[in-house]
C-alpha cells in the first residue's frame, strides 16, 4: 500500500490564502459596504418563545418549520424507498411488459423538473384525488387525541392534504432515482449468483430476497444515502405549495421581518445540521458493513 | 415416449439443439444415455459445446429442440418440472460461485432451509456433515473470501451434495483453481464417484477420467465425435480429430 502522509504543499497555501482572501472580501462587502443593519436578536424568537399563559418554552415557526420538513423527509424517504424499490426491480425482470413499466415511470420522472410535477401534484391529488378519498373529513371527524396523534406523525388537520400531497409527489420523484439505483445494483451482481442459486432450486423471490439484494444493498449504499439527502434538500421546493416546512416558514419570516440575510443564514445552517448529520450517520453504517468479511 | 424410456437410465438426452443468439451452433441433434451411477467426463476443445450440454441438463439455458429427461422428468417449460429437476440436479461451476455474504455454514444450508424446508438444527447438522465430508469442518464460520480456491470448490461441492442430488454435473471444476490444489477437489470428486454418483464432468484431467469415469465422451462443433471407455481414448483413439486433441492436452 501507498503510505499517505498529509503534508502541506505550497499550493495548498496559496490556494487557503486565495480562500481566505475571498471570504475575507464577501464578508467586508457584507459588513462595511453593504449599508445592512444586522439584526441577529431577532432570529431566536422565531426559534422558541415563551408561552405566558403555559409557562413553558415552545416552538416557534421556524422549529416548526423545521419540524414539518422532518416528517415530510422520513414519510417521503420511506415511501420513494418503496416506488424505488418496485420499480428497479421491475426493471430488471424477464418480463417485457414490467421493464416497460418500470422504464416509463422513470424516464417520465426523470425528464420533467421536480416543480412542475409539484404542480400537477398538487392540483391532482391534493385537489382530486383526497377529497374523493374523503381524508380530511375523515380526520375531522377523530377525537382531539387521535388528531393529535396524526398531527405528531403528519400534519394538522388544516394542512394535511397539503402534507400528503407533498410526501407523495417527493416520494414519487425521488423514488425515480432510488429506482436506477436499485436497478444498477441488481445489475451489478455477477451472473454466477444467479446460477448458482438457481441450480440449487431457489425460485426468483429467493434469489432475490436471499442473494441479490443483500449484496447489491452493500454496493448501492452510498448513492442510496445520497439520495436520502436529496429528499430533505428537495422537501424545500413543496413550500411552493403552502406546505410550512423550514423554507416556506423562513420565507414568512422574513417578510413579516425583512432580516433577509440573517433568516436565510439560519435556514442554511438548519438544512446543513440536519444533512451533515444523516451523512455521517451513513459513513458510519458503511464502513460498519465494511468490517464484515466480504 | 420418451419418459417411459428411463428405466435404468437416469438421463436420456434425445436430439437436442441449441443455438445461441449470435449464430454459434453449440448444440447439433445430440444425444446421449447416462446410467445411474454412471461417471461420464466430457472432453473437447473450447467452444465444442460440451459447457453448454451440461447447462442445459438443468435448465440454465433453453434447447431449441428436442428432448430431455432426467429421472423420469421431463425438463419442460413447466416451472414446476424445472424446479424438480433443479432439486435433484447439483451442480458445480469453474468460478464457484459461493455466496460472500454468507457464511460456509450459510452457504451450504441455504438451500436445505429454503428449498428442503428443514429447520435450522436439522440444516446445521447435515451441513457439518457434509464439511467434514469434504475435510474443511473447521473452516463452517468464515466466509469464502478468506478461503483458499480449492477450499472454496470443496464447499461448493458440499453446498451442491446438500440438496441430496441424484446428479451431480462438474463444470470444469478445476480449471481455475491453482495446480496445488487440483488434487484436492478431484479427491473428493473421487469419493464421490466411488459412493455411486451420478456424475458428468466437464474436464481435461485425464488422469481422473482414466481412474474413475466409465465413459469419456468427445465433443466437437456441437456434435459426439467419439465415445468410449478411458483407456479406449488413452491406447486407440479411432478419430483424428480426437488423437489431434489428445494429443495437445496431455
Amino acid at each position: 500500500m501507498h503510505n499517505r502522509k498529509t503534508r502541506i504543499t505550497g499550493l495548498d497555501v496559496v490556494v487557503t490564502v486565495l480562500l481566505l482572501a475571498l471570504a475575507a472580501f464577501i464578508v467586508y462587502r457584507l459588513v462595511v459596504k453593504l449599508n445592512y443593519k444586522w439584526n441577529w436578536a431577532i432570529i431566536p424568537q422565531y426559534l422558541m418563545f415563551f408561552d405566558e399563559a403555559e409557562g413553558r418554552w415552545k416552538a416557534n415557526v421556524l422549529l416548526q418549520g423545521l419540524f414539518t420538513t422532518i416528517r415530510l423527509s422520513v414519510w417521503a424517504t420511506l415511501m420513494a424507498t418503496v416506488f424505488g424499490l418496485v420499480a428497479g426491480v421491475l426493471r430488471t425482470t424477464p418480463r417485457l411488459f414490467n421493464r416497460l413499466v418500470g422504464r416509463a415511470y422513470v424516464e417520465l420522472i426523470r425528464n420533467v423538473p421536480p416543480l412542475v410535477l409539484i404542480f400537477i401534484f398538487y392540483f391532482f391529488v391534493s385537489s382530486q384525488i383526497l377529497p374523493l378519498l374523503g381524508v380530511e373529513s375523515f380526520i375531522r371527524s377523530r377525537g382531539p387525541g387521535t388528531q393529535k396523534f396524526l398531527g405528531l406523525l403528519f400534519s394538522t388537520p388544516d394542512l394535511f392534504t397539503a402534507f400528503i400531497s407533498g410526501v407523495v409527489t417527493v416520494a414519487v420523484f425521488q423514488g425515480a432515482y432510488i429506482a436506477e439505483i436499485v436497478r444498477s445494483g441488481i445489475q451489478s451482481i455477477e451472473k454466477g449468483q444467479w446460477e448458482a442459486s438457481y441450480a440449487l432450486g431457489l425460485s426468483w423471490w429467493q434469489q432475490m430476497r436471499d442473494i441479490v439484494m443483500p449484496q447489491a444493498f452493500k454496493r448501492v449504499l452510498p448513492p442510496l444515502a445520497n439520495e436520502f439527502i436529496n429528499t430533505i434538500k428537495y422537501s424545500a421546493i413543496v413550500s411552493i405549495i403552502s406546505i410550512q416546512e423550514l423554507t416556506f416558514q423562513g420565507m414568512q419570516v422574513m417578510a413579516a421581518t425583512h432580516v433577509t440575510i440573517e433568516v436565510w443564514l439560519t435556514i442554511t445552517a438548519i438544512y446543513l445540521i440536519m444533512c451533515l448529520t444523516l451523512s455521517f450517520g451513513v459513513q458510519w453504517l458503511e464502513a460498519k458493513m465494511a468490517r464484515k468479511d466480504f | 415416449m420418451p419418459v417411459k424410456d428411463s428405466g435404468d437410465y437416469i438421463i436420456v438426452v434425445e436430439n437436442i439443439s441449441k443455438t445461441f443468439p449470435d449464430g454459434v451452433k453449440a448444440l447439433v441433434d445430440f444425444s446421449t444415455r447416462i446410467h445411474r451411477g454412471e461417471v461420464v467426463v466430457v472432453i473437447g476443445p473450447s467452444g465444442s459445446g460440451k459447457s453448454t450440454f451440461l447447462r442445459c441438463l438443468n435448465g440454465l439455458e433453453e434447447i431449441d429442440s428436442g428432448a430431455i429427461t432426467i429421472d423420469g422428468i421431463a425438463l419442460n417449460d413447466h416451472k414446476k418440472s424445472r424446479l424438480e429437476i433443479r432439486k435433484e440436479v447439483g451442480m458445480v461451476f469453474q468460478q464457484f460461485n459461493l455466496f460472500p455474504h454468507m457464511t460456509v455454514l450459510e452457504n451450504i444450508s441455504l438451500a436445505q432451509r429454503r428449498v428442503r424446508k428443514k429447520s435450522k438444527e436439522q440444516a446445521r447438522d447435515m451441513s457439518m456433515d457434509l464439511l467434514k465430508k469434504v475435510g474443511i469442518a473447521e473452516k463452517a464460520d468464515n466466509y469464502p473470501g478468506q478461503l483458499s480456491g480449492g477450499q472454496q470448490q470443496r464447499v461448493a461441492i458440499a453446498r451442491a451434495l446438500a440438496m441430496m442430488p441424484k446428479v451431480m454435473l462438474f463444470d470444469e471444476a478445476t480449471s481455475a483453481l491453482d495446480p496445488e490444489m487440483i488434487g484436492e477437489v478431484l479427491d473428493v470428486m473421487k469419493a464421490l464417484a466411488s459412493e455411486g454418483m451420478t456424475m458428468i464432468c466437464v474436464t481435461h484431467e485425464m488422469g481422473f477420467a482414466r481412474e474413475v469415469s466409465d465413459r469419456v465422451i468427445f465433443m466437437e462443433d456441437g456434435k459426439i465425435i467419439e465415445a468410449g471407455t478411458a483407456e479406449h481414448f488413452f491406447s486407440a483413439p479411432a478419430e483424428d480429430r480426437t488423437r489431434l486433441f489428445l494429443s495437445q492436452i496431455l
